[in-house]
């Protein structure tokens, strides 16, 4: 066998077997990498995932009118414009009222709601039967359920009675809007009549009076006389005749009457038989959550507001996907608002969110860097073995005379360009792997960080390189003689 | 001579054989903290979890929705109320599911009147009440654990181990600042039987209806209204399975289930199983689950398993591709010995059972050192994130020792067949 063919076969055995360990050491840095970039990943993404699981609790903030204002659709609308839109889970209406249940004789409070919104904010609802979709459908707490024997596809007859107040004083009625009707004795023990509105200032904005009872071509000018009664319009009551008005001409007695009429005017919207308003109701679904919700009634905002014929709200309950200091930021944001809304964290919710969520965390922080430091050895010592086993060829570079660096150089080179290919194809395996466990677990996507890439490469690069090292530096060391002969 | 030849390699190529060994022990320990800290982390976060509050109440049977339909507040108790016992509450604790049981208390409220003359709803509990089972088990429950999220800004809990308990109570901070109140003042409340000055001894920030509250021992609101171990409601915070198919079915009704679904359901800590247990254990009652806290317990906790489920798959593939790896490139490398080997006439089986065996052994003493190291990996995490030692489960054992086998030998034979295909003449010369 002539030398040259000697060499030839060498550089051809040593190829062809370098070959499989090449892919040796490049998959192993492979794996380093996809795990490195995997992990990172998901530790990166865990706390918005599990966030959003978190929100099966329920509400972690409530919205309650401040003072004095008044919780509306458009207002709870406008303080909703505080949260960015992607971490507002929902945010659902609720107006509580007593309703009579006629054929019972008892009442229940009744929520009205949204419930497309209820079933973002209270997933842990559970509904026997079906939420309302239609109008004039309701879903009934079970306990009442049991009480009354109701099931899902009966009918029941709500009502609803406005609260009646009774002022003590009759300057109490005097609000604005109000309606008001009076009456006092006039001439001969003749009774006047009066009925008032007054404007958004409470003042008198419209008068009638009926004098029928007074002698007609005397005090009955009362009733007429628009002097008279243009000078109670924009009077505040209580009114004193002679000073805010002055008397109709002959008629004094009948003028006080009017006036003392006017002073002791009622509200006449005190809860009569008429305001009272009446539906049936179909009961689609019985719910059952183990809490008190289930002695209460639910119903369609709408159809609520048909009874009450008003548009106020009580209280919103909001899902929000954000941590303890973003909620309470965006509570301030609310409080400060002119919305006259003022937000209460569920502090029972948020506290132990924040509390399991950060343990949570810790964990997979801990799992990561366990993992990432044993894979990372791992690694180094696959890659040790397999340049320390090349050795003999660089004893016999050695000998035939390649200097130290240049070998050094030449091996760190093939190890960091190992480091890099493994590195930029377990990064991208890394993603892949974390998307899978994204979607299984939680079922949406992860998101990409794109600086993890470069990062992986890098890392990738320097474990290669430092795992490289070693073996090198040993084997440079011994004299070439010794390498060759095997020991 | 086959114990020769291996103890031959395994003491004059040490070297060799440590590095392999290590890796392996890496990868072992890598399997081994994370199999123990996946089977662990169920009950870990459940734990966690407790900080939700109870997940099952317990009322009596017959409380109906009396003082809520009627809207009474005063003289409801006239109406034929009915209450628990509270000597029945230890019973909590005998049943199937006792240990899952963490924590409970009972609660017995009235209103009273305050020195204003306004009103003010009196919540009797247990703080820390400190129990003695028959069962020999010692324990403290009570609204203390109960209600983690109180923040109490002024003062202090109640201690029930304060011999003047009975004559303090905790104010929420609502309330407290309607009526001025401070701790350390004393205020008489006045309630259907009786009346007593007690002192506060705390002003606790809850974020919902009960800082409107006030709370104290139950032996006081007892005494205060004349309901001698009554109580009207417990919470129980259990750590339960999540609800599956056969647990929805029994929650309906248990006695539907065929007889051996009715074992499976009734001896798995499905709420459900303990709600019906804590049934069967006290009696009159009715024990129902808290929705908003059992499901999204149940929820949390799958996602939680299943996330660790395939963290701990990524961990294993990863150890399992590095250690065979590594023993594909240490048989690789010892072309040449087994070239010689064969040579002087080895047969193929023996060279293979030669290299087998020895790298069997290294994988043997790294598996073993590897597992004690993974077993302290689980014990870091465990301490370090749960702040509890997380249990040794015997299970995980033949797991590892299989995946190392399995690894190793994947690793190894068929860079054992490459090998042994090369004539040796080749192989000897190819490396001079």
């Amino acid at each position: 066998m002539s030398k040259r063919k000697m060499f030839l076969r060498m550089i051809t055995a040593s190829l062809l077997r370098r070959r499989s360990r090449m892919l040796i050491a490049l998959l192993s840095i492979a794996i380093g990498a996809t795990i490195l970039s995997g992990l990172v990943t998901i530790y990166y993404d865990v706390p918005r995932q599990m966030g959003a699981q978190f929100r099966s609790y329920g509400a972690n903030m409530i919205l309650l009118a401040k003072e004095g204002e008044s919780l509306t659709t458009d207002t709870l609308q406008d303080a909703l414009r505080a949260i960015p839109e992607d971490q507002l889970v929902g945010a659902t209406p609720y107006r509580y009222v007593r309703l009579d249940m006629t054929s019972r004789q008892q009442s229940f409070t009744t929520a009205g709601t949204d419930f497309a919104e209820v079933q973002k904010t209270s997933p842990y609802f559970s509904v026997e039967g079906e939420y309302p979709q239609a109008e004039k459908e309701i879903l009934l707490g079970k306990e009442i359920a049991d009480t009354i024997g109701a099931k899902v596809g009966s009918y029941i007859q709500l009502t609803w009675r406005p609260v009646v107040t009774i002022h003590e004083n009759a300057s109490d009625d005097w609000v604005p809007n109000a309606r008001l009707s009076g009456s006092a004795e006039g001439f001969n023990a003749g009774i006047v009549v009066v009925e008032a509105s007054l404007d958004d200032e409470g003042k008198i904005a419209s008068l009638e009076i009926d004098a029928s009872s007074q002698t007609p071509e005397i005090g009955g000018q009362v009733e007429t006389d628009r002097n008279f009664i243009s000078r109670f319009i924009g009077q505040t009551l209580p009114v004193t005749l002679g000073e805010d008005v002055d008397a109709v001409s002959g008629a004094t007695i009948s003028s006080q009457a009017v006036v003392d009429a006017l002073n002791n005017a009622r509200s006449t919207e005190k809860g009569g038989a008429a305001a009272e308003r009446s539906d049936y109701f179909n009961v689609t679904g019985i719910l059952v959550t183990g809490g008190e919700e289930e002695s209460y009634i639910y119903m369609n905002l709408e159809d609520l507001e048909g009874l009450t014929n008003d548009k106020l709200l009580d209280v919103a309950e909001l899902s929000v996907s954000a941590n303890a200091e973003q909620l309470e930021e965006y509570a301030r944001a609310i409080d400060g608002s002119d919305a006259g809304i003022t937000a209460r964290l569920v502090k029972r919710v948020t506290r132990s969110e924040t509390a399991v969520l950060g343990k949570l965390q810790a964990l997979v922080f801990l799992v990561t860097v366990v993992v990432l430091l044993l894979t990372m050895i791992c690694v180094s010592t696959t890659m040790m073995a397999v340049v320390s086993e090349r050795r003999r060829e660089i004893g016999l570079r050695k000998a035939l005379g390649a200097p130290d660096s240049s070998i050094r150089a030449e091996f760190l080179g093939e190890g960091m360009f190992l480091g890099g290919l493994g590195g930029l194809l377990g990064g991208l395996l890394g993603f892949v792997f974390a998307q899978v466990v994204s979607v299984n677990v939680f079922g949406s996507s992860i998101t990409f960080q794109p600086l993890l890439l470069p990062i992986t490469l890098l890392i990738s690069m320097m474990i290669a390189a430092v795992s490289c090292l070693l073996p090198i530096k040993r084997a440079v060391a011994i004299d070439p003689a010794l390498v060759l002969k095997g020991e | 001579m086959l114990f020769k030849m291996i103890r031959g390699v395994l003491f004059h190529q040490r070297g060799k054989m440590l590095l392999i060994a290590f890796t392996i022990a890496l990868g072992a320990s890598l399997a081994t903290g994370m199999l123990n800290v996946m089977m662990d982390v169920g009950d870990k976060v459940n734990q966690e979890l407790k900080t939700y509050g109870a997940n099952i109440t317990v009322k009596p049977k017959d409380s109906s929705l009396l003082s809520d339909i009627y809207n009474l507040e005063e003289g409801e108790e006239e109406l034929n109320a009915s209450y628990l016992e509270e000597s029945d509450l230890g019973k909590l604790k005998t049943i199937f599911w006792a240990f899952n049981i963490v924590d409970f208390t009972p609660f017995l409220d009235t209103n009273v009147t305050l020195p204003d003359g306004s009103a003010a709803k009196l919540v009797g509990t247990w703080f820390n009440h400190h129990l003695s089972l028959p069962t020999g088990e010692e324990l403290d429950a009570g609204v203390v654990g109960m209600r983690s999220w109180w923040d109490v800004t002024e003062g202090k809990w109640l201690d029930e181990n304060d011999g003047n308990v009975l004559d303090e109570i905790m104010v929420g901070t609502a309330l407290a600042q309607q009526q001025g109140w401070k701790p350390g003042e004393r205020v008489t409340l006045s309630a259907s039987q009786g009346s007593r000055e007690v002192e506060i001894a705390g002003i606790y920030d809850a974020g919902g209806d009960e800082d409107s509250q006030i709370f104290a021992v139950l032996d006081l609101v007892q005494e205060l209204t004349g309901r001698e171990d009554k109580v009207a409601s417990i919470e129980v915070s259990a750590i339960t399975t999540p609800d599956n198919d056969l647990a929805r079915r029994a929650a309906k009704n248990p006695q539907a289930l065929s007889s051996r679904d009715y074992e499976t359901w009734y001896c798995t800590a499905y709420v459900s199983a303990i709600c019906y247990q804590i049934q069967e254990a006290i009696p009159n009652c009715v024990a129902s689950a808290i929705r908003q806290v059992a499901e999204s317990e149940g929820t949390i906790l799958e996602k939680t398993q299943l996330l660790m489920i395939l963290i701990t798959a990524l961990s294993l593939v990863g150890s399992a591709l590095g250690i065979s790896n590594l023993v594909t490139a240490s048989v690789m490398e010892r072309a040449q010995e087994i070239g010689l080997l064969k040579a002087i006439g080895a047969k193929d089986r023996s060279i293979t059972g030669v290299i087998i065996v020895e790298i069997l052994i290294t994988a043997l003493i790294g598996g073993v050192i590897g597992y004690f190291m993974g077993f302290g990996f689980a014990q870091l995490i465990g301490h370090s994130v749960f702040g509890s030692a997380v249990e040794m489960k015997l299970k995980v054992i033949p797991i590892v020792a299989a995946l190392i086998a399995l690894v190793t030998m994947a690793g190894s034979l068929p860079a054992i067949r490459t090998v042994l295909r090369l004539r040796p003449a080749e192989v000897l010369h190819g490396g001079h």
